[in-house]
């Protein structure tokens, strides 16, 4: 196993997750690609660590933080499509367009 | 008392207000107020010619007080008196103290007497303030209200038609002969810079005034004291003027305003003595108006317009003597002249009075009836024609002396109005008071005027008798009224005693024969008439100088209505109206350039504008997941571009 391997793991996981946020109706599906996008980029951090910088955990920590932020971001984000879902009676974002001019 | 003096013209004017205010409270029913002030302008009249002649007083004396400033000039109010003004003043207040006198009883009981009392003393402070003034800005002022006082006196009895006529005919001849007042004062002014006439003649005796711009005004002002003065061919007026009262005829007609340009003449002789032209006008319209008046007296059967004929005749005189460069006869004669003709207008207003027409046809026989009325119009009538010793002698002899001593030809024509002067005047003295009378039942109903009317007369007519010969003795009048300037031309030398025989031997002779055709044979005159018929017409006609000034106000009324018409139908229809129709034609096309031009390339801008928005607007569709693919794919590129590069 080397470091291109996780780094091309990374990649895809990367691609479907953005993937997912361009593409999908659903503002929960959007949430759920955004969480993969940032496991891809939490699998570059230990995997550069890893192989760059064996001994140092600096790469850890960092993910350790990604974590908890989309932890954080995750509660605060179904709080606000919950909000939105009472008002609108929808999860598709294309109905959420009530600041359009 | 000369310090006095101004008071003389604002006493008479508020004389005029007071009667015309409270006349029927006063005496008289105001004619004593009247009489009252011109006694005693006579009075201070009489006293400063005394004080002149005999050294007690210093001329000439000046006061004014500033009135008004334009530009850097001043215009003053103020007195002017030299020798010219006290001969002139004594005449004014003499004539007009006696005329209001005698008005009293030829006036008695018209029902505008107040008025005319009111009139009559408005004149003479207009007269007085023409003779005084010190500014001829004044002067002219003065001027024109002696005009509009004559054109009111005339008019006095205005509901007779031709009475109204003659007054509108006297004030508007008069004034086109003012037209060139203000033009002359003006060309004045540009010489000299100031209106002050002590001032003007100061510059005029030191030759200060360009010749020709001093010829032009002089002719131009000549041209006033001639409508004024009644010289060729303003003298029109002066016949018809006879329509109003005779005291205003004596007064305005004979003796005062009809002077007034003679005296303006006078007053500037500095500023004539510096052109001989405008000095030969003057001579030469005199002289023709000496004959021309007098050959028109010679058919007149009107009494009063014989006189006002021989008034213009002896006006033409004197305009004739101060073109001639006599100065002092001919202010001599003016002196003169005003009491005797004056004399002559009142012993005329007598006869009027008794039988009420002024056809001398009707008359005859009353100097039985009006044995003073008779006497003193005879005392007048020698003087008027020169015959020894009385007035007129002394100073028409000096005016013919004077035209000889100029030119021998002004002297012939001088000579030939003196002779018709004596013809006429005996023609009227018999057909008035000789011979039988005409008209029996206006004989009948004649009396002798009252002695308010007769006492009058008889003091002008020992004035008539004897001014001639007093004023002569010392050379007095002389000494008073001088030119000491230099004339234009040389004189040159001429005996006047030899002037004087011939003069009196023709007026003898004329008014001998007559005297004697119209007395003895007044079939002759007749024959006379018939024979020389187109002469007579040309005379009656007045040599067509009536019907050449209709022919004049009617060619100014067809031009006036040429020039209606072309104003009507050219300028107003075709230029304005055509002008209005090509704006109108103009602001349409340009409105539909401004709609389809103007406005559209506008209105285009603004639909690009909108279009391009819209098209813009498609990229925005308001999904945040189209601009993350946006910004997806940019990112894309830009590390396409990386790692390729």
């Amino acid at each position: 196993m080397t470091l291109s391997h996780y780094l091309a793991l990374s990649g895809v996981l990367f691609a479907i997750g953005l993937f997912g946020v361009l593409t999908r109706r659903n503002v929960i599906g959007i949430l759920m690609s955004i969480e993969l996008m940032l496991n891809a980029a939490n699998i570059n951090f230990v995997a550069f660590n890893r192989f760059l910088y064996p001994g140092r955990y600096e790469g850890h920590l960092t993910v350790i933080f990604i974590i908890t932020l989309a932890a954080a971001e995750v509660v605060v984000g179904l709080a606000l499509v919950m909000a939105i879902y009472k008002n609108l009676k929808s999860v598709y974002v294309e109905d959420y367009n009530i600041l359009k001019g | 008392m000369l310090e006095y003096v101004f008071i003389l013209p604002l006493l008479s004017f508020a004389a005029a207000g007071l009667i015309l205010a409270f006349g029927r409270w006063l005496p008289l029913k105001g004619a004593s107020a009247g009489i009252a002030v011109a006694a005693w302008g006579f009075s201070q009249a009489l006293l400063l010619f005394v004080k002149a002649i005999r050294g007690g007083i210093t001329l000439p004396y000046e006061v004014s007080i500033p009135w008004f400033s334009f530009g850097g000039s001043q215009a003053t109010l103020g007195v002017y008196v030299d020798g010219l003004t006290i001969a002139m003043l004594l005449v004014v207040t003499a004539v007009s103290l006696l005329v209001q006198i005698y008005s009293t009883g030829y006036m008695h009981g018209d029902p505008r007497f107040k008025r005319f009392y009111a009139y009559l003393s408005l004149f003479t402070a207009s007269m007085l303030g023409v003779t005084l003034t010190s500014s001829m800005m004044v002067f002219f002022m003065c001027w024109e209200l002696v005009g509009v006082c004559s054109y009111l006196l005339i008019g006095f009895w205005f509901e007779k038609q031709s009475a109204a006529y003659a007054g509108k005919k006297a004030f508007i001849t008069t004034k086109l002969g003012d037209l060139g007042f203000l033009i002359g004062l003006l060309c004045l002014f540009y010489a000299t810079g100031t209106f002050e006439i002590s001032k003007i003649l100061e510059l005029a005796h030191a030759g200060a005034i360009p010749a020709a711009v001093a010829g032009t005004a002089a002719i131009l002002l000549f041209l006033v004291a001639a409508g004024k003065s009644a010289q060729f061919p303003l003298f029109i007026w002066l016949p018809d003027a006879m329509e109003g009262p005779s005291p205003v005829s004596a007064l305005i007609h004979a003796a005062t305003m009809v002077a007034a340009g003679v005296y303006m003449v006078a007053r500037l002789y500095a500023v004539y003595a510096l052109s001989p032209a405008a000095m030969n006008v003057v001579a030469w319209t005199g002289a023709l108006t000496a004959f021309m008046a007098a050959s028109l007296a010679l058919t007149c059967f009107d009494l009063k317009r014989v006189l006002a004929f021989s008034t213009v005749s002896q006006l033409g005189y004197m305009m004739m003597a101060l073109g001639a460069g006599a100065f002092t006869a001919g202010m001599f004669h003016l002196t003169t002249h005003a009491y005797f003709k004056a004399l002559l207008f009142l012993a005329a207003g007598s006869v009027i009075h008794a039988v009420h027409t002024n056809d001398m046809r009707e008359m005859g026989g009353l100097r039985h009836k009006m044995p003073v009325t008779y006497i003193t119009f005879l005392l007048g009538t020698l003087a008027l024609t020169g015959i020894p010793p009385f007035a007129g002698f002394f100073s028409k002899d000096e005016v013919l002396a004077a035209a000889l001593a100029r030119n021998p030809y002004l002297f012939a024509v001088g000579a030939m109005a003196a002779a018709m002067t004596a013809f006429y005047m005996a023609r009227a003295l018999v057909m008035t008071f000789h011979g039988k009378p005409k008209d029996a039942q206006k004989y009948d109903h004649a009396h002798e005027s009252p002695a308010v009317m007769t006492g009058p007369l008889i003091l002008l007519a020992a004035v008539s008798v004897v001014s001639g010969w007093v004023l002569t003795r010392h050379e007095m009048f002389e000494k008073l009224v001088n030119f000491e300037g230099a004339l234009p031309f040389e004189l040159h030398h001429v005996s006047h005693g030899a002037v004087a025989v011939f003069s009196s031997i023709v007026a003898a002779l004329s008014m001998t024969v007559g005297a004697w055709l119209y007395k003895a044979r007044p079939e002759i005159p007749a024959l006379l008439r018939e024979k020389f018929s187109p002469v007579v017409e040309m005379l009656e006609k007045r040599y067509w100088l009536d019907a050449f000034f209709l022919k004049l106000v009617d060619i100014g009324d067809r031009l006036s209505a040429f020039m209606f018409s072309f104003d009507f139908n050219f300028l107003d229809q075709v230029v304005i109206d055509g002008w209005a129709w090509l704006t109108l034609k103009l602001s349409r096309l340009q409105g539909w350039l401004d709609d389809h031009v103007v406005d559209a390339a506008v209105d285009v801008t603004g639909a690009a504008t909108l279009s391009a928005g819209r098209v813009a607007r498609l990229a925005q569709t308001g999904l945040i997941q189209n601009y993350l693919l946006f910004v997806a794919i940019a990112v894309s590129i830009f590390a396409a571009i990386a790692f390729a590069g």
